[in-house]
């Protein structure tokens, strides 16, 4: 079983992330592995492990990825590729499947595994749309694969209140869900050995495509709007009758949750 | 008495112990290499007072009778090495002295007078030492069958030699044998005017016709060197080789830093990785002065006894540990001196298929037990809270701890078997440069408002605060920080932080066995310190103080660490800042490990609460040297303690016992122990804790007010 799964580098959320001018303030930003793509590697790792799955991974970005590629490659994942491309530049989800469906047909791959979504757009399409375009069987928001043999998967799917357990005929695509399991933190001699894997670089003609192709790219995120601050709490002191209903009111004016 | 006989008496006893002593050097020198001999004139001076003067025996009061108890013994261990060669000698020739010990000088007669008296107050200690472990029964130690042989033993060499000179006493005043007189100057008189002790034995035995003192005198006299050189013999296979082997492991223990700083491991070295050599494994990977520190251990159980893991019914017994590693290192000696010379061979042939040949022979030879899992158990070894209790204890100065980061060094890196509960702060650490996992651009959020500067906006300033992790991220520990930083501030100091530029120390991840972090924050920590050329840092942390001023030198860091209960002391001795005794209640001082034990700050804190507490400072039962562990130690912080009592519970309950009103502290980490320890005591209405630098703002802004 040839395993391709995908790698998204994305921008640490647990920082504070400015908006100005309607674009994200680039300066002190760093980078990891999109959480969901850890699960996704975590995934590939075990069918590795289980199945004895060969693994590559692969992630549309620039040399600031190889962080995560190379954390992918201590945690287990055997090679990958690293699409890098000026043309790459604010294209859509549809754009980066389209990348990754030439990937896929350079390639000789029977599973593909990708996070559900990732954290720095949400937008959840990407996975979904590579399959649209192969022409593959999709399970999206996986959180149990179950190899069967080398050709057929049982899955299980987190649907809206209930599971769904698939038999899933490959080649596919599959989406996880964060609760599929627990990434593992790279053992340190994972981390040696991975510093001195080969990555390969592919660049959009590499893979027959142009820059044409991302600039055909149908949405476009035009501005980026920072969430509203939470205010200060308020602290209330004094006679117990009095605070409720100043409360209440305020509750009611203020908050309107009446 | 009998050339020929004492002759076959010393042959038989130096071989055998010449062999078993062989046996051990050659052991030692097939462990790993290290370098124990610099800095000679500290040494000595160690030696003095933990060897010589028996410091860790007599100076401790807990331990105080049994430790008098043990100084003279030791002391007349000593006087009486010369009596051993006189007695040797008489075996050839009757009256036989060394130079100047004899009748003609008042040194001779100065030496019989203090070997009697040693002999007798001996005598009275190996009586003492029977009592305690026949009634007493101390619970540190083990009543062995070694232990009560070897008390028998001194006994018997105490006694017969009372009684060889006590006879031959009788055999001169009595029956007036003067030609077995052998002190008899004009000028100091008779020898037994000089020997209470053996006149004593000599009137006790008065009765006693003349062959009867004859037979004593003998029998004594060969009783004793046999007994003498059975002990000898006896040394170098148990507990009892401190007897010849803690004079030099003091000698050779760490002078200044009290343990030897885990060593900068070359991770990028392959070859490390693929024999497994990094970290420590298999017995033969300890170093030498290790090995020496199995040898030497006493097994008198101080070191468990202190231990907060053992306190609160923790798997972690130091004295068993030990004793594990030292059966192993036994069970082991012959292979261990083969592979050693293997090893010698590996270096020195070229031929590449010979290489993996002796390569395969040494990996027959490896012990079959894996140190962590077959020798100490996992929970034993990750309990540890690296507190130095039991290394400041230690009478023989044994190194504990180092032992145990390199077996966590070797279960991180080569077993990847450690507590994964450890993975949350590794990912912080990794992300973020702290073990919350806090977004690193938010360190420097606790000085918004204050006008603190950084590095970057203002590196033109006499210290750098270093503020660290807790004090960044931490709730508490940011009013810590800010409590430091007004007081700097108003004491008009010249400072600045470091900001976002500040990364944890990485000192939990050493203690825990992950170099490859530890060392990836050194290498950026040091970056950034040198670029702005700092030399003086203040550091809340003694965790941080610590690793930045101790350990970063091996990094090309070195820089000044003052903590700010120094620097805080230094403010009000020099009246930069001006403080009153306003401080109610009763104010007790929990004293950090790495503070005191490691760096051996005691005394400024006790000076700043001395100055502030209107009733003064009242101690703890267990304080300084021997203050009792918070249990954040050693990577603990980011561990659940799973196993027995809680060790920050047990600690607050010391404060409880004495109604301490405040638990006043200097460790951001010891902070959060006692609060947490305080609310599961339910004692919150009663005590709180709080670190010197709130406790001294607090004062400064009423003062001001």
């Amino acid at each position: 079983m040839n395993i391709l799964v995908t790698v998204k580098n994305v921008v640490d959320v647990e920082l504070n992330i400015q908006v100005k001018n309607g674009a994200i303030v680039q300066d002190g930003l760093q980078y990891v592995m999109n959480a969901w793509d850890e699960n996704a590697v975590e995934a590939t790792v075990v069918l590795k492990e289980d199945q004895g799955a060969s693994t590559e991974l692969v992630c549309i970005g620039d040399g600031t990825a190889t962080v995560a590629i190379r954390k992918a490659f201590a945690m287990g994942i055997e090679g990958g590729l690293l699409i890098e491309d000026e043309a790459i530049k604010n294209v859509d989800s549809a754009s980066y499947a389209k990348i990754l469906q030439k990937v896929y047909e350079q390639g000789d791959y029977d599973l593909v595994i990708t996070g559900k979504q990732s954290q720095d757009t949400d937008s959840g399409q990407t996975g979904i749309l590579l399959a649209e375009f192969l022409g593959l069987p999709c399970v999206s928001n996986v959180v149990t694969i179950e190899a069967i043999d080398d050709k057929n998967l049982k899955v299980t799917r987190q649907a809206d209140g209930n599971k769904e357990v698939i038999a899933l005929q490959l080649p596919a695509v599959i989406t996880v869900n964060d609760s599929i399991n627990e990434p593992r933190l790279p053992a340190l001699r994972g981390i040696m050995q991975a510093k001195k894997k080969k990555i390969k670089n592919l660049d959009l003609s590499d893979l027959g495509l142009s820059a044409d192709d991302m600039a055909a790219s149908k949405t476009k995120v035009l501005e980026y709007q920072a969430p509203q601050s939470r205010g200060a709490g308020q602290k209330f002191e004094g006679d117990a009758a009095e605070i409720t209903s100043q409360v209440v009111n305020l509750l009611a004016t203020e908050a309107k949750v009446f | 008495m009998n050339p020929f006989a004492i002759s076959i008496l010393l042959i038989l006893a130096m071989s055998t112990f010449v062999w078993f002593v062989y046996q051990k050097v050659m052991l030692l020198s097939s462990l790993g290499k290290e370098d124990r001999l610099d800095n000679v004139k500290a040494r000595i001076s160690t030696m003095l007072t933990i060897a010589f003067a028996q410091k860790r025996l007599i100076g401790r009061k807990k331990e105080r009778p049994s430790g008098i108890m043990h100084a003279f013994i030791f002391w007349g261990f000593l006087v009486l090495g010369i009596r051993t060669i006189t007695l040797g000698g008489e075996g050839f020739q009757m009256g036989f002295h060394l130079p100047f010990l004899g009748q003609d000088s008042i040194i001779g007669y100065l030496y019989l007078a203090l070997k009697d008296v040693m002999e007798g107050i001996v005598l009275c200690m190996i009586l003492f030492a029977a009592y305690r472990r026949a009634v007493t029964k101390p619970k540190r130690l083990t009543n062995s069958f070694e232990a009560w042989f070897v008390l028998v033993m001194i006994g018997t060499l105490m006694a017969t030699d009372l009684l060889y000179d006590g006879a031959r006493f009788n055999l001169i005043q009595i029956y007036e044998s003067q030609d077995i007189h052998w002190f008899n100057n004009p000028a100091f008189g008779p020898e037994y005017l000089w020997t209470p002790i053996a006149s004593l034995f000599a009137w006790l035995m008065s009765g006693l016709s003349e062959t009867g003192n004859v037979i004593v005198g003998v029998i004594s006299y060969w009783l004793h060197m046999i007994t003498v050189l059975t002990f000898l013999c006896f040394l170098p296979m148990g507990k009892h080789a401190h007897v010849i082997t803690a004079i030099p492991n003091v000698f050779l223990s760490s002078v200044g830093y009290p343990h030897t700083p885990a060593k900068k491991l070359d991770l990028e070295d392959e070859a490390a990785w693929e024999d497994e050599s990094l970290g420590v494994n298999h017995i033969h990977q300890f170093t030498w002065k290790q090995g020496l520190d199995l040898i030497t251990c006493t097994e008198c159980g101080r070191c468990m006894e202190v231990c907060p893991t053992y306190v609160t019914n923790k798997p972690l017994n130091l004295k068993s540990f030990n004793t594990s590693l030292k059966h192993e290192l036994f069970d082991n000696m012959d292979n261990i001196i083969k592979r050693a010379a293997l090893e010698k061979k590996l270096q020195q042939t070229e031929d590449e298929a010979e290489q993996e040949q002796i390569k395969e022979q040494m990996q027959a030879l490896l012990s079959t037990k894996q140190l962590v899992g077959d020798v100490i158990a996992e929970d034993t070894l990750w309990a540890c809270t690296t507190c130095r209790a039991c290394e400041q204890v230690c009478p023989v100065g044994i190194e504990h701890v180092p032992r145990i980061i390199e077996l966590r060094q070797g279960q991180t890196l080569m077993a990847e078997s450690y507590p994964k509960e450890l993975n949350v702060a590794y990912k912080g650490l990794d992300r973020n440069s702290n073990p919350w996992g806090i977004g690193y651009d938010k360190r420097a959020d606790w000085a918004k408002g204050l006008g603190i500067t950084t590095m970057a906006e203002n590196p033109d300033v006499d210290y750098l605060l270093w503020v660290g992790c807790a004090g960044s991220f931490d709730d508490r520990g940011q009013k810590v920080a800010r409590a430091t930083a007004k007081i700097l501030q108003a004491a008009g100091i010249s400072f600045s932080i470091l900001g976002t530029e500040e990364k944890c120390t990485g000192d939990f991840a050493r203690r825990a066995g992950n170099e490859m972090l530890f060392q990836s924050m050194a290498e950026e920590n040091v970056e950034i310190l040198n670029g702005y050329k700092i030399t003086k840092i203040i550091a809340t942390c003694p965790h941080c103080l610590n690793t930045l001023g101790n350990e970063y030198p091996q990094f090309n860091g070195n820089y000044e660490l003052i903590h700010h209960s120094q620097f805080i002391s230094q403010l009000i001795e020099e009246g930069k800042i001006k403080v009153k005794k306003s401080v109610e209640g009763k104010i007790t001082y929990h004293d950090p490990c790495y503070l005191g034990r490691y760096n051996k700050i005691f005394d400024e804190p006790r000076n700043i609460i001395g100055s502030i507490a209107k009733e003064g400072l009242t101690e703890m039962p267990r304080n300084r040297e021997e203050s009792f562990c918070c249990g954040a130690g050693g990577a603990r912080m980011w561990m659940e303690e799973t196993i027995g009592e809680r060790i920050n519970v047990n600690r607050v309950q010391e404060a409880v016992d004495m109604k301490a009103d405040k638990v006043v502290v200097a460790c951001p980490f010891c902070l959060t122990m006692v609060d947490d320890g305080i609310k599961t005591l339910e004692q919150e209405e009663k005590m709180e804790t709080i670190d010197l630098a709130e406790l001294v703002w607090q004062t400064l802004e009423k003062h001001e007010a």
